[in-house]
């Protein structure tokens, strides 16, 4: 079947089997890999991307459920320049991530939480992010990532410059 | 006891070791552009599924798989009986005389010894066509009585050739047990049983393989931590020189030693590909393949007998340790991997001259155990914390004092153990006062108190001192006399004809940033900016050599390897300055890529200028000076480097409920020098939670007939943010002998949580906790 949706502000139309599920069809179909398959059981929450804003899982969810829909992965956070979010340079700032498999996932839970509350507290954050399992970091520098990036969009982005990330290497 | 520096901090005058310097791997991860195995994809590629046995012991009697073979986008149909897979069996070598050879098929022949066991595997045009097909395999299996218990008799032994199921056994002995325990104040006995479980990693198992078609060649990209070894054990497997074998590990998503094993899945991988040459083949494992048939850990049986003097001196300990090793001895590191190590670290950092203790691994039909994150000390740890406890109460002594009394301090070392393994930390109690200070033990006995009285819920204190053995070189190498001794690793040091340096080393990482601590070590040993370093890791046609990723080794070893380099190429280019400056070799220096004459504030020359005479310009090398700047060195140890630890916390015990709050956590180990400060952090406080985890909530649990009950993310707990508390980690930093002076730090966390929430709760409650995990149920059961 055909399915027609957004993702990250691009219209993309694609042919697609009843059953497969919308994370296979943006990492198999889109080469969008960024969105990341942990349990494919609803669980772990790697799979966390914003349908219309909201989260959802991808591996919980066909494809053609999200026809007409829009979507948000990781690859859509940065600006077109390449500029980082706030909180993907937090994540990197704080050590919240090691492997980086659980992160795509807990940036888009953090970002949906970002997007209702300017400054959750500790507590908040963990509450919302306990859909995420990370097997790496302990939890602890993903909350001070969060937190930090809450402290940094809410003083108002101008006093922020945004710096660049030493690239990968191998 | 938080981190001081800021991250990003530049590096000062001292260079970039020692400071939190910005990840090399982040800019991908946070982007969504990290290349993990599960996001290859290569031209013409198939995806596999296997077929897993629902019996967790049975004979295979016939296997069709006609339909399978002609369903849509079918390429091929493999079982155990196929001319390409039956060729070829896993045979984990030992020359310990009591192991007991097995083989581990690459699809089942003849049984199926776990449920979960790969059966028959299908490549199809992708992975739902590949998963149709597996369900139109009929097999008749006859099953067998299954053993789950390593301490049960077998009905039907798992291998013919151990009829009682065990595939190794060995006793440790040391001084005189029998006359000691007969002399002593008090014997306690005690029975602990800890729970299975495994690591989980949050990126399941992936490989892809492919056969050239010409040339005899096999690429084999896969999440391994021991790229190295995988080639050179699937070069003999297969039968290809070792250097037509290339592993490729990339990005990897975490892999706590369950990576650090070679897989059927993985051989059988590679052979289907040399059976369907030119075709890549692909197999992301799900998360229910995983908790089925990935190695699990830490599923023992420890019966203890303690003699302790009157004023608390541990004289005398007797141990029989049982490791559950299912269903086959693991490949490479074998059934001893588990056992050996719960016997020659039971004793931990205590002093003790009498010992004697049995190990052995016991097959049964659960998935295989393997190396998991501090190898069966988290159980061991346990065990020898369990029996202090409760020496103390009977003695009317603090928790504290008996440990005092009997940890090994700066004044012993090197302290030789009961089992001949030499520990040269001995900052044990300057870790313990650390931590008595930051969970605030000089107020707890009170409010202890003042709760009872109160009524209010109780609270309790739990203690764990550990000896975390790492970096091991050749001398200490852990291990039941394998075919291989791991000690060394190499790195190759490249200065680019531009100046920048390129590292090549082998060491792996599945999150621990080593291209970042590889850098940083070179960046200094050369003398250049961390930025102008690059590190090319995880693919064996780069790098010389490196065990891998395993017994926290990498900082030691793979960092003394890469500092070894570092320092060999700085040497030939100060040579060829000196050369082509005619000054005194010993009179310069190469600091920030330039070179000064020492004392001397303008540079003589870049880096760059230097590189460039080095490939670009003969004209202007020296005579006999050998073009190229780059150099290759090894490292070894020879001894390993022990990391003091001790962690404590503070619980809070709901009696009506058995739940369980934790107040306080605190950590405090010797990290040796430190090359990342963020990283060590990050590396202590994840492997702290993974025991907590272990502690609290995950528990592999299999039915009488060998069928896993907790076969996904719902039945098998991982703790999330919301169960896990703050924690409050410091070190302290006795530079270790290697030429970093670094300590490994990635599994001492683990090795904690066990014994310290068993001894908080039994503390709290005046309850004994001699199974895992504590659960509320756990615990209610205990008040009642
Ligand atoms: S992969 Fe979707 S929740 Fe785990
Ligand atoms: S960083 Fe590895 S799972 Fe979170």
């Amino acid at each position: 079947m055909k399915v027609g949706f957004t993702v990250n502000g691009e219209a993309v139309s694609m042919e697609v089997e009843p059953r497969t599920t919308l994370a296979d069809a943006l990492r198999e179909g889109l080469g969008l890999t960024g969105t990341h398959l942990g349990c494919e059981q609803g669980v772990c929450g790697a799979c966390t991307i914003l349908l219309d804003g909201r989260p959802i899982r991808a591996c919980l969810m066909f494809a053609v459920q999200a026809s007409g829909c829009s979507v948000t992965t990781v690859e859509g956070m940065a600006a077109e320049d390449g500029t980082l979010h706030p909180l993907q340079r937090a994540f990197c700032d704080q050590h919240g991530l090691q492997c980086g498999f659980c992160t795509p996932g807990m940036l888009m839970s953090a970002l949906h939480l970002l997007h209702r509350e300017t400054s959750p507290t500790r507590r908040r954050i963990r509450e919302e992010l306990s859909g995420n399992i990370c097997r790496c970091t302990g939890y602890a520098s993903i909350v001070d990532a969060v937190q930090a990036a809450a402290e940094e969009m809410a003083a108002g982005m101008d006093d922020a410059a945004p710096t660049e990330v030493t690239g990968g290497t191998t | 006891m938080t981190i001081s520096t800021l991250p990003g901090d530049t590096p000062e005058e001292g260079g970039a070791v020692g400071t939190t310097v910005r990840r090399k791997e982040d800019g991908r991860l946070v982007t969504g552009h990290g290349r993990y195995v599960s996001d290859l994809r290569l031209p013409g590629m198939r995806q596999v599924a296997f077929l897993r046995s629902p019996y967790g012991h049975a004979r295979l009697r016939r296997i069709d798989a006609s339909a399978a073979r002609t369903a849509d986008g079918v390429d091929g149909v493999f079982t155990g009986d196929s001319a390409e897979i039956a060729a070829v069996g896993l045979r984990a070598l030992s020359a310990l005389p009591s192991y007991i050879e097995t083989e581990q098929p690459v699809l089942a022949r003849a049984k199926v010894r776990f449920a979960g066991e790969a059966v028959a595997a299908v490549v199809a045009g992708d992975r739902y066509q590949a998963e149709d097909a597996i369900e139109l395999i009929d097999v008749d299996y006859e099953p067998l009585p299954a053993t789950v218990c390593a301490w049960a008799e077998p009905e039907v032994p798992v291998h013919d050739e151990a009829p009682d199921n065990v595939l190794l056994q060995r006793t440790f002995e040391a001084g005189d047990v029998p006359e000691t325990m007969a002399g002593a104040y008090l014997v306690l006995e005690r029975e602990l049983v800890t729970n299975r479980h495994a690591g989980n990693p949050m990126e399941c198992r992936a490989g892809v393989a492919l056969w050239d078609y010409a040339d005899n060649r096999l690429t084999f990209w896969s999440g391994t931590q021991v790229p190295h070894l995988a080639r050179n054990m699937l070069a003999e497997l297969v039968g290809l020189p070792e250097g037509n074998v290339r592993v490729i590990a990339p990005d990897v998503g975490g892999g706590f030693g369950t990576k650090a094993v070679l897989y059927p899945e993985d051989v059988a991988l590679c052979l289907m590909a040399r059976a369907m040459r030119g075709v890549p083949l692909k197999w992301v494992e799900d998360r229910s393949e995983h908790l089925l048939a990935a190695t699990h850990a830490r599923d023992h049986r420890y019966l203890m007998r303690a003699g302790f003097a009157e004023d608390g001196r541990l004289l005398a300990l007797e141990a029989d340790v049982t490791c559950n090793v299912g269903a086959y001895s693991v490949y490479p590191w074998t059934a001893g991997i588990e056992p050996l190590m719960a016997g020659g670290l039971l004793t931990g950092p205590y002093r003790l001259g009498h010992y004697r203790c049995t190990v052995r691994g016991v097959a049964t039909n659960t998935s295989p155990s393997g190396p998991y994150r501090g190898v069966a000390r988290p159980a061991s740890v346990f065990a020898m914390e369990t029996v202090l406890d409760e020496a103390a109460h009977e003695l009317g002594m603090d928790a504290v004092d008996i440990r005092r009394r009997n940890l090994i301090t700066v004044g012993d070392v090197p302290y030789r153990m009961p089992t001949r393994l030499i520990d040269e930390s001995g900052r044990y109690g300057e870790c313990l006062d650390k931590v008595l200070d930051s969970i605030g033990y000089d107020g707890f006995r009170a409010e202890q108190a003042r709760r009872r009285e109160a009524g209010e819920n109780p609270i309790g204190v739990g203690f764990a001192c550990y000896n975390e053995l790492t970096g091991l070189g050749r001398a200490a190498a852990a291990g039941p006399r394998m075919a291989f001794r791991t000690g060394h690793d190499a790195c190759t040091v490249r200065i680019n004809p531009d100046g920048r340096v390129t590292v090549l080393s082998g060491v792996t990482s599945q999150g621990q940033g080593l291209e970042t601590t590889i850098a940083q070590v070179v960046a200094d040993a050369v003398g250049v900016a961390y930025d102008d370093v690059d590190v090319r890791i995880g693919d064996t046609t780069e790098s010389l050599w490196g065990f891998g990723a395993f017994s926290s080794r990498q900082a030691v070893i793979g960092g003394g390897a890469a500092h070894r380099a570092g320092e060999a190429v700085r040497g030939r280019v100060l040579a060829l300055a000196a050369a082509l400056f005619e000054v005194e070799e010993a009179k310069l220096k190469l600091e920030a890529g330039r070179v000064h004459i020492i004392g001397v504030r303008d540079e003589l020359a870049t880096l760059a200028e230097l590189a460039r005479v080095a490939y670009l310009e003969s004209n202007r090398l020296p005579d006999g000076f050998e073009p190229g700047l780059e150099a290759t060195r090894f490292y070894d140890p020879i001894r390993g480097a022990f990391a003091a630890g001790v962690q404590a916390a503070i619980v809070e015990v709901d009696r009506a409920t058995g739940e369980m709050a934790i107040l306080r956590w605190a950590c405090v180990e010797d990290t040796g020098r430190v090359i990342n400060p963020q990283i060590v952090h990050g590396q202590v406080a994840g492997a702290i939670v993974q025991g907590i985890g272990g502690a609290l909530y995950e528990h592999l649990v299999y039915d009488e007939a060998g069928n896993l009950t907790t076969g996904t993310l719902m039945d098998y707990l991982m703790p999330t943010s919301a169960e896990i508390p703050e924690l409050d980690i410091g070190h302290i930093e006795v530079p270790a002998d290697n030429p970093l002076g670094v300590r490994g730090v990635g599994e001492g966390g683990t090795l904690g949580p066990n014994a310290v929430l068993a001894g908080a709760v039994a503390d709290a409650l005046g309850v004994r906790i001699s199974r895992l995990p504590i659960t509320p149920a756990v615990v209610w059961e205990a008040v009642q």
